[in-house]
């Protein structure tokens, strides 16, 4: 993933409205206590329409690309096939319906417009998860590997960053692997922010009592 | 803090074992989620083992255990094998000296009333969310687990009190991933490895249901209370970020 080396906050309408490393949000996180705000700002919440992307909807479509904002028309095959190409393990497609039509979650995928019309094969793909109000987590950032390098990743991302905060979600996470970390940093997200760390359990871990 | 660093001295007393005597109790005691009302009923029937048919647990032994050979004891671990996935399970049971009776019960059920869970935010120091936000929260959550504290008086037959001391949610996408949230312990009930043990159960109960890969982001001094629940930093390298988060 190129990384565009600045930091590029989500341009708009909300602007004048400080969207730098100082923007005052709470964080709900596993034991993080933010410091007590009795007055917190009102977050102007940013509608997709009037959010300027890098790349606009119409300036995609001109090349041939499909912005899709929800999981209905998506092939779950071609989508594992991405995964394979990426390398990432396949899932299985059951499965994998199931976490695209869980309530609470959100997808934003690109499809590649077939000619003569018809449903395409995705090409860039990210879903997150959450509980609607508070937290996110996205999962499954993927470009297929012959088209990156064109802002495609950068595309879904900053969509799927946008529609969570449409619905108020402040806290966004992810868990990015060294090599992409500095594709996420434009995009306006920081690593291990004051020290929190990101965690997984794992079976073999676990201490013997 | 907002959460307890259980730095337990003693270890915790464990006692596993079914809610079945309870479910009369409970039955009075947790009423209904507070803004949602009462509980389905079905859920209450993984509660009861009481009445469960002998084939039933042979079935659910077979269907679910590993250890499918296992053969079904006597009477007397019956009611173990009834109900293998149960969603309460007392951790400790204590008579206080003035003959009060204390059981501190974990649940999967996600039974809990919006106001206790602003009432424990505040204990632990949060800052005040609204209400509609927190009950949206626990509602789209995929697993919301409870700690209570229910104490029974001597001579106040049948009526009980119950108090949440303890909580902790999981988001999911219901088939892969899942990320632990807000754990939480009332200070006054931290120090005796709680929080661990609701830790643990929360993992186990997504476990059971599949989940492979389980989550979380640890505040700084945390991080080594998670590492000896099973949790690990940064693992390859892996970094978890966060959007534009307040310094």
């Amino acid at each position: 993933m190129q990384s565009h080396g600045v930091l590029l906050p989500l341009r708009g309408p909300s602007s004048s409205l400080s969207l730098s490393r100082h923007l005052r949000r709470q964080l709900t996180l596993t034991s993080f206590h933010s410091s007590k705000a009795s007055t917190r700002p009102r977050r102007l919440l940013l509608p997709v329409a009037s959010a300027a992307f890098t790349v606009s909807d119409g300036e995609l479509e001109t090349r041939g690309f499909r912005v899709r904002r929800s999981s209905d028309g998506l092939d779950v095959a071609a989508l594992n096939d991405v995964f394979a190409r990426v390398g990432f393990p396949r899932r299985d497609p059951d499965r994998l319906r199931r976490a695209l039509g869980h309530a609470g979650g959100a997808v934003v995928w690109v499809e590649e417009a077939k000619r003569g019309g018809g449903p395409g094969k995705p090409v860039a793909f990210a879903r997150a998860t959450g509980d609607g109000v508070f937290n996110a987590v996205v999962w499954d950032v993927v470009v297929e590997p012959s088209l990156q390098g064109m802002g495609l990743g950068r595309a879904v991302m900053e969509r799927l960053v946008a529609e969570l905060r449409r619905r108020g979600v402040s806290n966004i996470a992810l868990y990015a692997e060294p090599r992409v970390v500095g594709f996420y940093r434009p995009l306006g997200f920081a690593a291990d922010p004051d020290g929190i760390k990101g965690m997984v359990y794992s079976r073999r871990n676990q201490k013997k009592r | 803090m907002p959460f307890g660093v259980s730095i337990p001295s003693p270890p915790p007393t464990y006692l596993v074992h079914h809610l079945a005597c309870w479910f009369q109790v409970s039955n009075k005691c947790w009423i209904h989620n507070g803004l949602s009302g009462f509980v389905p009923a079905k859920r209450r029937a993984m509660v009861l083992p009481l009445r469960a048919s002998f084939w039933d647990s042979i079935k659910s032994g077979f269907l679910k255990n590993n250890n499918s050979t296992q053969v079904v004891e006597p009477p007397s671990t019956f009611m173990e094998e009834e109900d293998p996935f149960p969603q309460d399970i007392v951790l400790l049971e204590k008579n206080q000296p003035d003959g009060t009776f204390e059981q501190i019960i974990f649940s999967s059920a996600g039974d809990v009333d919006v106001y206790d869970v602003q009432a424990l935010c505040d204990k632990v120091g949060w800052p005040r969310r609204p209400l509609t936000k927190i009950a949206a929260s626990l509602k789209n959550s995929y697993l919301v687990a409870t700690l209570h504290l229910i104490s029974r008086s001597p001579g106040t037959e049948g009526i009980d009190q119950k108090q949440l001391i303890g909580m902790a949610r999981a988001t999911s996408d219901h088939a892969f991933n899942a990320t632990i949230w807000d754990v939480l312990v009332d200070p006054s009930y931290q120090g005796q490895g709680l929080g661990k043990a609701l830790v643990e159960q929360l993992i186990r109960v997504l476990l059971q249901r599949d989940i492979g890969n389980i989550t979380l982001f640890a505040d700084n001094k945390v991080v080594d209370f998670y590492k000896n629940l099973g949790f690990e930093a940064d693992p390859e390298g892996i970094k978890g970020m966060f959007w534009y988060p307040r310094y």
